[in-house]
């Protein structure tokens, strides 16, 4: 029986080629697109699970609540660790982790070699870290190997990278920017890269003297993180309930802040999708991303599932006779069910098969995309089948079924007697339902679309208040030495011809990380109810950044802060009327340490990413803070004057590594998550079009072929062929006009959303929506109009002399 | 062997009512040849159908083998078919996507019949209808006459006690209708008993009985031997 049905199912398939392709065709496709969304949402979820006390494992937050609303932070107060291991033993673990800076110089008997640019994973903590995470040892012990100062562990790679073999490693030296030297006491296998404590060089936190000095409740950075493991009795919540006494207990609440401090712990398997904390990867994944990409999944699957089940109701006339005989010669219903669907598992599961492959294909293009490696390893195959088996089962049921009812529910005389016709059959009125269904996903995805890259458009286009063309952005070392060569560098650079400006700062004006403080201002007892941010930047600034001035004027140059600028936003929430009401009033920071007046107020301009609001700025010269040079370049000369620039650096700062960036890639970085996400929907919106556009192509055929006598008939009555066109194509154009009208108003909702999480953003216009109706129409009217004029333009003769 | 007494089927649409089987009682022995005959539209094939298990009647009795089975459901007819009713059809009905030997092998896959036995029977039902060296060709590779032995193989493989062939010459040249004939008259005195609606006098002439039907009613009946 079962041979049978394959033999049948196989020479069916066989014979209709066409249908055979577009069907594996459209199920490939979608198919492959689930895996590979699979892949991504697994690895996503996958962060931080596979350390063994995961669901004891919190951090430390901080949470300040402002007049102006919530600010949230991964990071806590440096002793904040030591006291919660003195007032709460009963914790596991507390654990203080810093992120360290970048530079890594390898000795070998004790003279340096190799210098090095580690741009994560350089970690000063405390021994007990390794008690939170697992981490597989090479060499080396990880209870004693970092609790004696200046000594750090590596991992495998970074061990091979400086000295050659991790076996080697042990007893080396390295140096920590300009530290003693740090002695190598262990080796563990690397961090895998689902994790968001990519720990490269963990050096004692011990060798750190301004953090083993740090007694400050008030500052908290994000790159000072808390790790705590609960006891196996106590719960989140009743550890929230001691911090808040713990808070109030270490740091008070001053009578003059009006800023409220708390701490809250927040879940391992939470720090990866929390946007709000970050994590040191510096990227977090939304669980809404998370959701939203599974229901793309589902969306191109279900619409290759459509293909199917038009195709197959469709061309069920031509099985008729089939279905006759077989229920006349004691074939049962079920029999027949059984049958069909047998034949749409075939289908499905050659198409799976070729999902595999393209899957295979195409993870390198999204590993690069998402730049993160999503390729599963061995131990996540099983997993991986069993999705592909779940997948298979729920296609093969979901296309399957409905035809398989339609096909075995013929009544055997009819059949026989070619009665069926593909409008007596059910389903003509199911197929119109699903074709609606169909474009209506493709055109949410393709509004979608439009409005991402439109915004994305906009990030790109528009001006941040500052000039951020070729201007190249290089770090300044931060030790005494590097600093006293300022002036000559500065000289160096400007004698090279092409070099317009050069000026040091903190920061860019948009930037990574801000340094923000209120200040006491005007002589008032009470500090500001916000924090503006700090930009700590030479007069050069001005002029290299082409910042205007709406008042007063840029403050002189000096190396300690004798005046200071501020933006309009910051003149506005002091609730001053005009910027020049600014001039002349006293800012004063961190009782009376900087004291100087405003002499100018400067043009707004975007401090961070357009997804933020303007913040307030306070800018001042301050020669120990300075940390970057920024050189405004010509760019037609930029490969020679690249070369130049690093060369006089080299020279000039010979112990560290030049590296650089251009502000305007700088800022295009502020937008990589938005990027990503735009690149996604373009291959799936584009994906969602094909497909769906394969089965049109597919149902016109097959309505071509059913209406030949029709045709023939009309264009013997002298039909043109424009007549004959508009006739098969008046009801894809109405049926798609039907989806748009479903499909406009979810994607404006949902879009609207999307939308509203940026400060600075676009308007949803009506051209998104003209541009999805009208592109949806022309593509289905070209994938239509190639088969019906081909049906137009035959000779009525042939199609009338069958009869 | 079928006894059907006042038997009635009509056919509904929105706005017409078509009488096709009107009271009509038949019977039917156990190995005759009996030959329907009528112009068209007079309800000859409602009533192959009804025989055949097809269709089910509107009122009346349908008694088959000494059963009534005039109630029966789908389910129940067609496991009676199966066992019982072979048919012939007027334009072959053999499934293109199956070869000559898949062809005359479904009844019994359908029944049960296990592999071996399956091809044995086959095989030997081929030799009978002499199409054996066809065994391995698709319908459309064999001429009209060639296909309908198929078919008729088809119809017998099982071993049914009833053949119903609707018109089986009509799509064939008078040398090929007449082999199916011979065919179905040897069948017939192996003790298979044939009902056959045809148009043609010159076939209704191999039969035993001819019943002349009108407007859903027997006119007449001519006995032939």
């Amino acid at each position: 029986m079962l041979k049978n049905y394959f033999v049948t199912a196989f020479r069916n398939l066989a014979r209709n080629k066409s249908f055979l392709l577009i069907n594996v065709a459209g199920l490939t496709i979608g198919i492959a697109s689930c895996l590979l969304i699979f892949l991504v949402i697994r690895f996503e979820l996958s962060f931080d699970d596979y350390h063994a006390k995961k669901d004891r494992i919190y951090r430390v937050t901080t949470v300040f609540d402002r007049s102006g609303g919530l600010d949230y932070s991964s990071g806590v107060s440096v002793p904040v660790a030591q006291a919660l291991r003195v007032d709460y033993p009963q914790l596991e673990v507390a654990n203080m982790m810093s992120r360290g800076n970048d530079m890594i110089t390898v000795l070998e008997d004790g003279k340096p070699v190799k210098k090095f640019r580690e741009l994560k994973g350089v970690f000063f903590t405390e021994p007990q870290v390794f008690k939170i995470f697992d981490n597989k040892w090479l060499a080396g012990d990880p209870a004693t190997a970092i609790t004696d100062p200046f000594t750090a562990a590596l991992s495998r790679s970074l061990a091979v990278k400086y000295f050659g073999s991790w076996q080697q490693a042990v007893g080396k030296s390295i140096v920590y920017e300009k530290s003693q030297p740090i002695k190598i006491t262990g080796v563990f296998e690397d961090v895998p890269e689902n994790s968001d404590y990519p720990f490269g060089v963990v050096i004692s936190q011990s060798s750190n003297r301004s953090l083993m000095t740090n007694t400050d409740w008030q500052s908290t950075t994000s790159d000072q993180n808390c790790i705590i493991v609960l006891p196996e009795n106590m719960s989140a919540a009743q550890f929230n309930n001691m911090l808040i006494a713990f808070r109030k207990k270490h740091a008070p609440e001053s009578s003059t802040t009006l800023t409220k401090i708390s701490y809250h712990l927040q879940p391992l398997n939470e720090i990866h999708f929390d946007e709000r904390f970050g994590t040191y990867n510096e990227r977090t994944f939304s669980k809404e991303l998370i959701r939203g990409l599974a229901l793309i999944a589902a969306f191109l699957l279900i619409i290759a599932c459509v293909n199917f089940i038009n195709l197959s109701t469709a061309q069920a006339v031509n099985r008729s006779k089939e279905v006759g005989i077989r229920k006349v010669l004691g074939g049962t219903r079920r029999q027949l069910v059984f049958q069909f669907m047998g034949e749409t598992f075939i289908i499905t599961f050659i198409a799976a098969c070729l999902a595999t492959v393209v899957t295979w294909l195409m993870l390198p293009f999204l590993s690069d995309l998402m730049e993160v490696s999503i390729t599963p390893g061995a131990g996540q195959i099983p997993q991986l089948l069993l999705f592909l088996v779940a997948v298979i089962v729920c296609v093969t049921f979901l296309s399957g079924f409905y035809p398989a009812l339609i096909l075995s529910g013929f009544n055997p005389i009819s059949a026989l007697k070619s009665k069926l016709s593909a409008k007596s059959i059910g389903g003509l009125s199911l197929r119109r339902v699903l074709v609606v269904l169909q474009f209506g996903i493709a055109q949410v995805l393709i509004i979608a679309t439009l409005v991402v890259i439109s915004q994305m458009n906009f990030f790109r286009s528009t001006s941040l208040g500052f000039n951020q063309q070729a201007v190249l952005n290089i770090p300044l070392p931060a030790d005494s030495v590097s600093h006293s060569k300022r002036n000559i560098v500065r000289e160096r650079l400007m004698q090279q011809p092409g070099i317009s400006n050069v000026s040091y700062s903190f920061s860019a004006p948009a930037d990574f990380g801000a340094w923000s403080s209120d200040f006491n201002f005007d002589h008032s007892p009470v500090p500001i109810n916000f924090e503006p941010s700090l930009k700590w930047a030479d007069t050069g600034y001005f002029s290299t950044y082409g910042l205007q001035m709406v008042a007063g004027r840029p403050y002189i140059e000096s190396d300690t802060t004798r005046e200071f600028v501020v933006n309009e936003t910051l003149v506005r929430k002091l609730g001053l009327k005009s910027p020049e009401e600014a001039l002349g009033k006293e800012i004063n920071f961190w009782d009376g340490r900087i004291v100087a007046p405003i002499v100018g107020v400067v043009k707004d301009f975007h401090s961070n990413s357009l997804k933020d609001e303007m913040n307030p700025v306070v800018m001042g010269t301050r020669e120990r803070s300075y940390r970057m040079i920024s050189v405004r370049i010509d760019m037609s000369k930029s490969k020679e004057l690249l070369a130049k620039i690093e060369k006089i650096w080299n020279e000039s700062f010979p112990d560290y590594v030049y590296e650089y960036q251009f502000m305007d890639e700088k800022i295009r970085n502020f937008y990589r998550q938005e990027n990503q996400l735009s690149q996604l929907y373009k291959v799936f919106a584009g994906i969602a079009i094909f497909i769906s556009c394969l089965g049109l192509y597919g149902l016109v055929s097959f309505m071509a072929v059913q209406r030949t006598k029709e045709v023939g008939i009309r264009k013997v009555l002298g039909a043109s062929a424009a007549n004959i066109i508009y006739l098969f194509s008046k009801e894809f154009t109405l049926l798609i006009s039907i989806s748009f009208l479903i499909a406009a108003p979810l994607a404006y909702y949902f879009m609207r959303d999307w939308l509203n999480k940026f400060v600075f953003r676009i308007d949803m216009g009506i051209w998104f929506f003209v541009v999805s109706i009208a592109g949806s129409l022309c593509i289905a009217w070209i994938t239509v109009g190639y088969r019906a004029a081909k049906a137009a333009f035959a000779n009525p003769v042939n199609s009338l002399r069958n009869e | 062997m079928i006894n059907i007494t006042n038997l009635e089927k009509v056919y509904r649409t929105d706005e017409v009512e078509t009488i096709a089987l009107n009271k009509l009682s038949i019977e039917i022995k156990k190995g005759e040849f009996v030959a329907v005959m009528g112009p068209s539209g007079c309800g000859k094939s409602t009533l192959l159908n009804i025989l055949g298990l097809l269709d089910d009647p509107d009122a009346g009795s349908f008694v088959f083998n000494g059963t009534e089975i005039a109630k029966y459901n789908e389910r129940q007819r067609a496991e009676l078919r199966k066992h019982n009713i072979g048919f012939v059809f007027q334009s072959f009905n053999l499934i293109d996507e199956l070869t000559v030997f898949e062809n005359v092998e479904l009844p019994l896959i359908y029944t049960g019949v296990k592999a071996s036995e399956r091809k044995q029977k086959v095989d030997e039902v081929l030799e009978k209808v002499q199409i054996m060296h066809r065994r391995n060709h698709y319908p459309q590779q064999l001429s009209g006459g060639q296909q309908q032995r198929v078919a008729v193989a088809r119809a017998v493989v099982n071993n049914p006690k009833l053949i119903l062939a609707d018109e089986p010459t009509g799509n064939l040249d008078s040398s090929n209708g007449n082999e199916v004939m011979e065919l179905l008259t040897n069948l017939n005195e192996q003790g298979t008993t044939i009902i056959m609606v045809t148009h043609s006098e010159h076939d209704a002439r191999y039969s035993h009985r001819i019943i002349r039907m009108l407007d859903g009613q027997t006119v007449t009946e001519n006995i032939l031997i």
